[in-house]
């Protein structure tokens, strides 16, 4: 064998497998691509129905503080009971699949009308979260709202004012 | 050397001397064909093109699927804007409506379809709610369908 081909004859030998090692780089490369493309497109279903999950949720509890602002103004009794302390639970079931918890509290507004003469207020603070059988927390809820009820001299509610709504998760 | 040119024009081998290498082997010594250097096959070739092939259209295929996935991704958040919006112009609208009175609901969306049930929608008293199923439906066909409940203030 000459020099020539003994040279010719290691490199051939240096490259032996080389072709193993191209194929399986070309096999691991598709499947990164192929698994980072999985990945996105399972993110994309995700989002989308955690998207759609938490609107249903939020106005669940949307419609759970409207139900417990009926609830209230139908118990509603005499002016006098404004600034009493009273509390209540309301709930709303099977709404967008949700079921859906509101306590609520009075508060007590005074005002001083145009006439120099104070006027008490009835509000009532609603907090609304998914109905686990316990109280909602400050973590758990998602509406918290503040209404006015507007009474008459009889008492009767005659008009409710929304002063605060705030959606929290 | 002193040679005759074949009365038949043809040449033998032995009409050509042979040349010496400097290891002194003559090329005629040299292999014609080495097994190490016979070429791929057609079978390896077309083995490699298949795979390459299969790879490629997977790969593309999957390229794809994650754009219909972005569209649909897309679709799907443009619905849920709208199903928001539309939500929120009928709660609005409740508002300013008194007992007995149809709800009039001003919304529109470009290339969305919404729609009510009950249809047409009656405002309630103050003392109870009313619960409507909203759907929109996007540009794709796509229907997305929530419930609500307005309430008369």
């Amino acid at each position: 064998m000459t020099t020539h081909e003994h040279d010719a004859g290691a490199h051939r030998h240096e490259d032996r497998g080389a072709a193993l090692i191209l194929a399986v780089a070309f096999v691991v490369m598709i499947g990164a691509i192929g698994a980072g493309l999985a990945a996105l497109v399972t993110s994309s279903v995700n989002n989308r129905g955690t998207l759609e999950r938490v609107r249903d949720r939020q106005y669940a509890a949307d419609a759970a503080v409207e139900d417990a602002i009926v609830q209230v103004r139908a118990a509603s009794t005499g002016g006098a009971d404004a600034c009493q302390s009273v509390s209540g639970v309301s709930r709303t079931q099977s709404i967008n699949t949700w079921n859906m918890r509101v306590d609520w509290r009075s508060a007590c507004g005074v005002i001083r009308g145009g006439d120099g003469l104070v006027l008490v207020q009835r509000d009532v603070i609603f907090a609304a979260c998914v109905d686990t059988n316990v109280a909602c927390t400050d973590s758990s809820v998602i509406i918290r709202a503040q209404v006015n009820f507007e009474q008459a001299a009889s008492g009767a509610v005659t008009k409710t004012y929304v002063q605060s709504w705030s959606m929290n998760q | 050397m002193n040679r005759t040119r074949p009365v038949s024009g043809r040449f033998s081998s032995d009409d050509f001397p042979t040349s010496t290498t400097p290891t002194g082997s003559t090329m005629r010594d040299r292999p014609q064909s080495s097994a190490r250097d016979r070429g791929d096959t057609l079978l390896e070739i077309v083995l490699t093109v298949v795979i390459t092939a299969i790879s490629v259209s997977a790969l593309v295929s999957a390229l794809a699927t994650a754009g219909t996935a972005g569209q649909a991704q897309r679709n799907g958040v443009s619905t849920d804007t709208v199903m928001r919006n539309y939500a929120e112009a009928t709660k609005a609208a409740a508002q300013d409506c008194v007992d007995g009175a149809p709800l009039a609901v001003s919304f529109d969306a470009t290339g969305f379809k919404v729609a009510t049930t009950p249809s047409p929608t009656v405002c309630p008293p103050p003392t109870r709610t009313q619960l409507l199923q909203l759907s929109v439906t996007g540009p794709t066909g796509v229907t997305q369908t929530m419930s609500i409940k307005i309430r008369t203030p």
